[in-house]
């Protein structure tokens, strides 16, 4: 498993975690999160502060609106974490 | 921590250095901090128009800002004052105690709305007048302060009664910042107070909560009064300097009309305000705009609402082609489904609220929704994510209309609502 797919999988945990009730829905890199999972931009904000904890990165405020799918912030976490 | 003293001496200093800063307007990338706060006070007590502009809106966002209300310097983000310096106004225009916000609406149709500390304060003073705090309470302040909700409700309502207030550490610390700070009072919009109900992150000490800026649900208001908490609906807008009526008793959705301002409905139902003390002067460099909305020296707010027995207000819709979210935002229709109908090349479409956001609704029959999202996506990127789509439907045939070709959208919204 690559380290992108690593941080995928972490992140749908961490999904589900946070926001229960999308126990049992599917998420992909193209997972549109605003459309696809019904977080709105609260859900939104406390998966981003649990995903920077869970993997030790800050993505700026200013940089949030940006992400619109999985995959995104799949990349914003990976572009922050140190070099393998 | 400090004192009501303490913060006096910080804004009487950075206000006596603010004279080296360029030009007679200041605009203030609000970051909800301390030093935030006291360059905002500062920038009035120096006399100064200041302007209040949110940080995390987006670089084109900013920058029609800073184009439209002519900033000539700006405090914040150091990134961002490097980005914005080219679109300064070094010779600006002043105007002593003026204080600018921006509309809280989709980007290009964005108004900086001319109040005055004055304006801003009888307007707090209006609030305390109804739900007054006293020095033991301790007001948390989670909204931004470029909102006037959140600067009126959030800041000058606790500063003004004389309580503690607690500045919010952000939105990484939405979940656990009453667990923190422990207030006893608390502003929010519907989508905040959803947030920190359904994370069950209200203190116990937390007695009296203030909902404004958006529509919100019963059983959210119904959910946070069954905790013991009192829940009151507050109903303004930015032109008015925050609040000019609020719930006081057991219906969240009569609300008596604060000290200073008088409500009348129009024949067509339309809620017009007379708020002398409360009112804007206008929005900037928009005269027409501005003879709209105070035809008659009264402010026409194009919400629809009726009085009841008591002289209570009560809302029952929108007249303008306007969505007002749960965030507390607005969605100027017009341009918003202007935006997504260039950007699909169809302009067989509208955009309806649902509990969960704004939803697009498309003419004709089912079909795939990726590529329609793919074309979406660069329109959606340039938005807050509250204003972003949240779905997309299809209505099954022609969209209905009036005689004049206009799509018809609360018989679309009636649809939705019915299915459901």
């Amino acid at each position: 498993m690559t380290r992108r797919e690593e941080i995928l999988e972490k992140a749908k945990t961490i999904i589900v975690e946070s926001l229960p009730e999308l126990e049992g829905q599917e998420f992909d890199e193209s997972t549109v999160i605003n459309t696809d999972t019904g977080i709105d931009s609260m859900g939104f904000t406390l998966i981003i502060c649990r995903l920077e904890a869970a993997f030790d990165v800050r993505i700026p405020n200013r940089q949030w609106q940006k992400l619109s799918t999985l995959g995104d912030v799949v990349d914003a976490i990976d572009k922050r974490m140190p070099k393998a | 921590m400090c004192t009501y003293a303490q913060l006096q001496a910080q804004v009487l200093e950075r206000a006596h250095r603010l004279g080296r800063e360029p030009g007679l307007c200041r605009g203030v990338l609000c970051d909800g901090s301390f030093a935030c706060v006291v360059e905002i006070f500062a920038t009035v007590i120096f006399g100064k128009r200041l302007v209040l502009l949110n940080e995390n809106a987006s670089d084109a966002a900013l920058i029609d800002m800073v184009r439209e209300a002519e900033i000539s310097s700006l405090w914040g983000d150091p990134d961002l004052l490097d980005m914005l310096a080219p679109y300064l106004v070094p010779h600006a225009e002043g105007g002593p105690g003026r204080v600018l916000f921006f509309t809280s609406g989709t980007t290009d149709r964005s108004k900086a709305v001319v109040l005055t500390s004055a304006s801003l304060m009888s307007s707090a003073y209006n609030g305390g007048a109804l739900l007054p705090l006293n020095q033991d309470d301790r007001l948390l302040c989670l909204l931004p302060l470029d909102h006037v909700f959140g600067f009126v409700c959030g800041l000058l309502w606790g500063l003004s009664c004389g309580a503690s207030v607690a500045l919010g550490r952000g939105a990484r610390h939405y979940g656990d910042d009453c667990a923190f700070f422990r207030p006893t009072a608390l502003s929010a919009v519907p989508l905040l107070l959803g947030f920190l109900l359904q994370h069950q992150a209200l203190n116990p000490e937390l007695k009296l909560i203030l909902v404004g800026a958006g529509g919100c649900p019963k059983p959210l208001l119904d959910a946070a009064r069954a905790m013991g908490k009192a829940v009151h609906f507050g109903y303004g807008l930015t032109e008015t300097s925050s609040g000019v009526a609020l719930s006081l008793g057991s219906d969240p959705y009569a609300m008596t009309i604060c000290p200073d301002d008088a409500i009348d409905i129009a024949p067509d139902g339309e809620v017009l305000i007379s708020a002398p003390t409360c009112v804007m002067e206008g929005y900037w460099r928009r005269p027409e705009d501005t003879e709209k909305a105070l035809a008659g020296g009264v402010l026409h707010t194009g919400d629809l609402g009726r009085l009841d027995w008591a002289g209570r207000l009560i809302l029952t819709g929108r007249k303008k082609e306007m969505l007002v979210l749960m965030d507390g935002t607005k969605l100027f229709l017009p341009e918003y489904e202007g935006a997504i109908a260039r950007a699909l090349g169809n302009p067989n479409l509208c955009v309806v609220l649902e509990d969960k956001g704004p939803i697009l609704v498309v003419e004709g029959s089912e079909q795939e929704k990726g590529p329609l999202w793919e074309k979406l996506k660069p329109v959606m990127a340039e938005l807050p994510r509250g204003q972003q789509l949240r779905g997309i439907e299809f209505y099954g045939g022609p969209l209905p209309r009036t005689a004049s070709g206009k799509i018809m959208r609360w018989a679309v919204q009636r649809e939705g609502k019915k299915e459901k």
